[in-house]
């Protein structure tokens, strides 16, 4: 089946579509052009506005703003199905498949509705078969449950529902995050088929390697705008790279401070890591932190940034590798252990796990080991004593509440994050490990935050700031080492090369280790 | 701060409002006058001495089991076996109660609730293992146990544990010695002062204690919890054994004061009852306190309201229910300030 192709008007066109989120601008009056038979690559770092594109663009999100035209009519969705049945369909990072149904009966549910109440099992597997043909992937037998496909097959799966409703045009949301490398090549297979078939296929990503291999040609988004379109063949890997981490921000990096020569406070030597799913998440990373020295490690999201937070607070025990903080070398991985060892820190999400929301102020101010042990009797809790400790830390890094008996759920996300960093700071860690410290804070509450860094620094702390915003990790480090695809690069010292920073975060360039293996 | 308690409370006092509005549509619809049936529920709950005394009988399993589930609830672990764990806790108590006599009564007394509780707990420390061990929902497995503790008394009183000379299906009677001691004339127990201070040593852990600190936070965020040098599984199998002691405690308690034996349906589902009390009592242990003595004094009234006022007795399970509906309705609430679960946390 081809899809009737105009050759005048293209396909989808983006007219000056903003989007506003609470206080963040997602997206500032994009305009862009998706051909039919073309796969056209977005590229961009996080928060650049790529998927919240995406998503106005399938009907889940509706623009402030702006206009969306098919094949030269305006649309506008009220919905993910409406989307799908005028053609346009998209694939998530994570799957949206029901695991204790079948192929067909998955199918079934993004289809348009035979009846409202009776399901024609028979009838359902018979549609899945002819649409898996007419658009020639290969379906697993209709009956087979999900639960029971590789990924690779949920993903055919997950395309061919995309395309059920004649797909014009299919959008993936990094497609290759959750595959191995050996499924990667079918998929390209796959898409470069339905770009014969006259579809439009747009493939989120932020491998510059991928746009190469498959796209025909490439857009780059940063801080919710374009950068501009190019042609795949006339442009090269290093010039996407600049483009999309870009080169306005001169690294602000903290340039006064000339050279770090404290002692060597945190030892990191060799470790990897699997996560969730089995798969290596880090690969013989090896650093050093000293003491007054604020490292960061830059990279893409999904590259290992969790799993290294991971392992360096003790949540999950590496597969190989050593973690040293001063002279001792952990030897248990757990929470206890790594505080015990003075590693502090900071998670990446304050509402998941830096925080008891329900509870006052004052009960998460002792929500750590090494506090808590300070206000416990023999199983009491000093009650006086805490509420003094509490009192002081407002104090000191002042936290204005109506009272430290307010739930924190009732605070500011700046202030919730402030009683984050000042309890860890109470504890005088000698190492802190942060995961995205400022992300989500206004100007005011990320500024007290990074303040507050810089000073446990200068205080002698080695300090780890593991981020996905560039900006962040230029603002806060002393040097910069890049995580990507598990591997840690080289350090990197002001003044720092942003062409050669955004080729790492790509993945463009071969990382030490790798060049060594 | 007053803002906060409001907040707490509301909830079970709209709740129960809803109830009483529910159940005065129902008694009006089945014929009667709704003023006069509450009034003789209120008559025959706090109407004299002799019904005072009844509201205090009623209300001493249900406190105890209703702090079994605020520990557990608190600590994020469902425990919904507190019937199961408190009848193994009176199982415990009427085997051992044609025993003793080898100590003074009062610290064979004593020694043999210590049991029932630990019996209870041990009961609940089978959930527990599981869920820690092999990971199996608390909610099932406690159910599954409850179903177990009762066919094991079924068999052990129609055989082993049967009277001597076996005319009924139920357990010989305890050594007198072993009776809680009563405020003569009056049914009242000593029960009663136990699971009042049981009461406060359950507000004394959660809220005055390290270990009870501990519990709550891993409750209500156990990655955070964790996170924070908490040992969380270790919280959890604590909640729950001392869930299934206080339960435990409950059976054994009823066995010694009011029944003096045991026999096939000796609880009337205190323990899922329980779950009813520690809800509306927002699972605090004063919040319990009320809404045992509430639930207690609705059991003790009921006949009363069926004699005066002919509306059947089987309505207090109507209002109990309804006050439950309320309150879990309530629960997700946008209009009320300061709900417990407006953050998608642990939902009942």
């Amino acid at each position: 089946m081809t899809v009737s192709t105009d050759a005048t008007a293209p396909r989808l066109a983006v007219c000056d579509v903003a989007k506003r989120f609470a206080n963040v601008q997602a997206l500032v009056g994009v305009s862009l052009e998706f051909r039919a038979g073309e796969i056209h690559a977005l590229l961009g770092e996080n928060g650049a506005g790529k998927s919240t594109l995406m998503h106005v663009l399938a009907g889940l999100l509706r623009p402030d703003t702006g206009t969306i035209l098919l094949d030269g009519r305006a649309v506008s969705f009220a919905s993910a199905r409406a989307a799908r049945q005028a053609g346009i369909g998209m694939v998530h990072q994570h799957f949206t498949l029901v695991d204790a149904l079948s192929v067909a009966e998955n199918l079934a549910l993004s289809l348009p509705e035979q009846s409202h109440f009776l399901f024609d099992a028979d009838a359902a597997a018979i549609e899945a078969r002819a649409l898996a043909e007419r658009i020639g992937l290969q379906l697993s037998t209709p009956d087979t449950l999900v639960a029971q496909l590789p990924v690779g097959a949920c993903q055919r799966l997950e395309i061919l529902k995309a395309l059920a409703g004649g797909g014009r045009v299919l959008i993936l949301d990094e497609p290759t995050a959750v595959l191995t490398p050996q499924e990667v090549r079918p998929l390209f297979t796959m898409l470069r088929r339905l770009r014969e078939q006259g579809r439009s296929v747009i493939f989120i990503t932020h491998k510059l390697r991928e746009v190469k291999a498959v796209a025909d040609r490439v857009t780059v988004m940063r801080r919710g705008a374009i950068v501009g379109t190019y042609d795949v063949s006339s442009v090269t890997e290093s010039e996407m790279a600049e483009r999309m981490v870009g080169t306005v921000t001169s690294p602000a990096i903290r340039a006064h401070r000339e050279r770090v020569d404290g002692a060597v406070v945190l030892q990191v030597v060799e470790i990897s890591a699997r996560d969730g799913r089995g798969v290596p998440a880090l690969q013989g990373v090896s650093f050093a932190v000293r003491a007054d020295e604020i490292l960061g490690i830059a990279g893409v999201d999904g590259n290992g940034q969790r799993e290294l937070f991971e392992v360096l607070v003790g949540l999950t025990p590496p597969a190989a590798g050593t973690v040293t903080v001063g002279e001792h070398a952990l030897t248990d991985f757990n929470p206890r252990a790594a505080l015990a060892a003075g590693i502090g820190h900071i998670p990446p999400d304050r509402h998941r796990e830096g925080l008891v929301l329900p509870m006052t102020v004052q009960e998460n101010f002792l929500l750590s080991r090494n506090i808590l042990d300070r206000f416990n009797r023999r199983g009491l809790l000093r009650r006086a004593a805490a509420c003094r400790f509490a009192a002081q830390l407002a104090e000191r890094y002042a936290l204005h509440f109506a009272s430290l008996d307010t739930p924190v759920r009732f605070l500011s996300g700046g202030n919730q994050q402030r009683v984050v960093v000042a309890r860890t700071l109470a504890e005088q860690p000698r190492v802190l490990v942060t995961a995205n410290p400022t992300r989500g804070l206004d100007f005011a509450a990320a500024a007290a935050v990074s303040e507050a860094l810089r000073a446990v620094a200068r205080r002698g702390c080695a300090v780890v700031v593991i981020s996905t915003d560039l900006d962040e990790v230029l603002d806060l480090s002393d040097r910069v080492r890049v995580l990507s695809r598990g591997r840690l690069s080289e350090a990197l010292e002001p003044p720092i090369d942003m062409e050669h920073l955004g080729l790492l975060m790509a993945g463009a360039v071969a990382t030490q280790n790798e060049a060594r293996s | 701060m007053l803002n906060h308690v409001v907040a707490r409370v509301l909830p079970s006092l709209l709740a129960l409002a809803g109830a009483v509005i529910v159940s005065a549509v129902i008694i009006a619809a089945s014929g009667s006058n709704p003023v006069v049936a509450f009034g003789a529920l209120l008559g025959g709950a706090f109407g004299s001495l002799d019904s005072l005394s009844d509201v205090g009988v009623k209300s001493c399993p249900l406190l105890l089991a209703g702090l079994a589930i605020a520990v557990s609830f608190q600590a994020g672990v469902w425990n919904i076996g507190a019937e199961g764990q408190l009848l193994m806790g009176a199982l415990a108590m009427a085997a051992l109660g044609t025993y003793g006599a080898r100590l003074p009564a009062w610290l064979d007394l004593a020694s043999n609730l210590a049991v029932a509780a630990a019996v209870g707990a041990a009961w609940a420390g089978i959930a527990a293992q599981l869920k820690l061990r092999r990971n199996v929902n608390e909610v099932i497995s406690t159910i599954m146990l409850n179903f177990i503790a009762l066919g094991l008394i079924s068999y052990l009183v129609q055989g082993p544990l049967m009277e001597t000379g076996g005319r009924y299906p139920q357990t010989d009677a305890l050594l007198p010695g072993l009776w809680m001691p009563r405020l003569a004339p009056y049914r009242i127990h000593l029960g009663l002062v136990i699971a009042l201070l049981a009461a406060v040593a359950v507000h004394v852990l959660l809220y005055r204690m390290v270990p009870g600190y501990e519990m709550r936070a891993a409750g209500l965020n156990a990655a955070a919890a964790r996170l924070a040098g908490i040992d969380v599984e270790r919280r959890v199998l604590m909640a729950l054994m001392l869930s299934g002691a206080l339960a435990g405690l409950a059976g054994g308690i009823e066995v010694s004061a009011v029944t003096h034996r045991l026999y096939e349906r000796f609880s009337p589902g205190w323990g899922f009852t329980a779950i009813a009390v520690g809800l509306l009592g927002r699972l605090s242990p004063a919040g319990v306190v009320v809404a045992a003595i509430f639930f207690g004094a609705l059991d003790a009234g009921s006949n009363a309201m069926q004699r005066v006022a002919g509306v059947s007795s089987v309505l207090v399970a109507v209002i109990q229910a309804t006050v439950i509906l309320f309150l879990v309705a309530l629960e997700h609430r946008r209009w009320l300030p300061g709900s417990p679960h407006s953050d998608g946390e642990s939902q009942v």
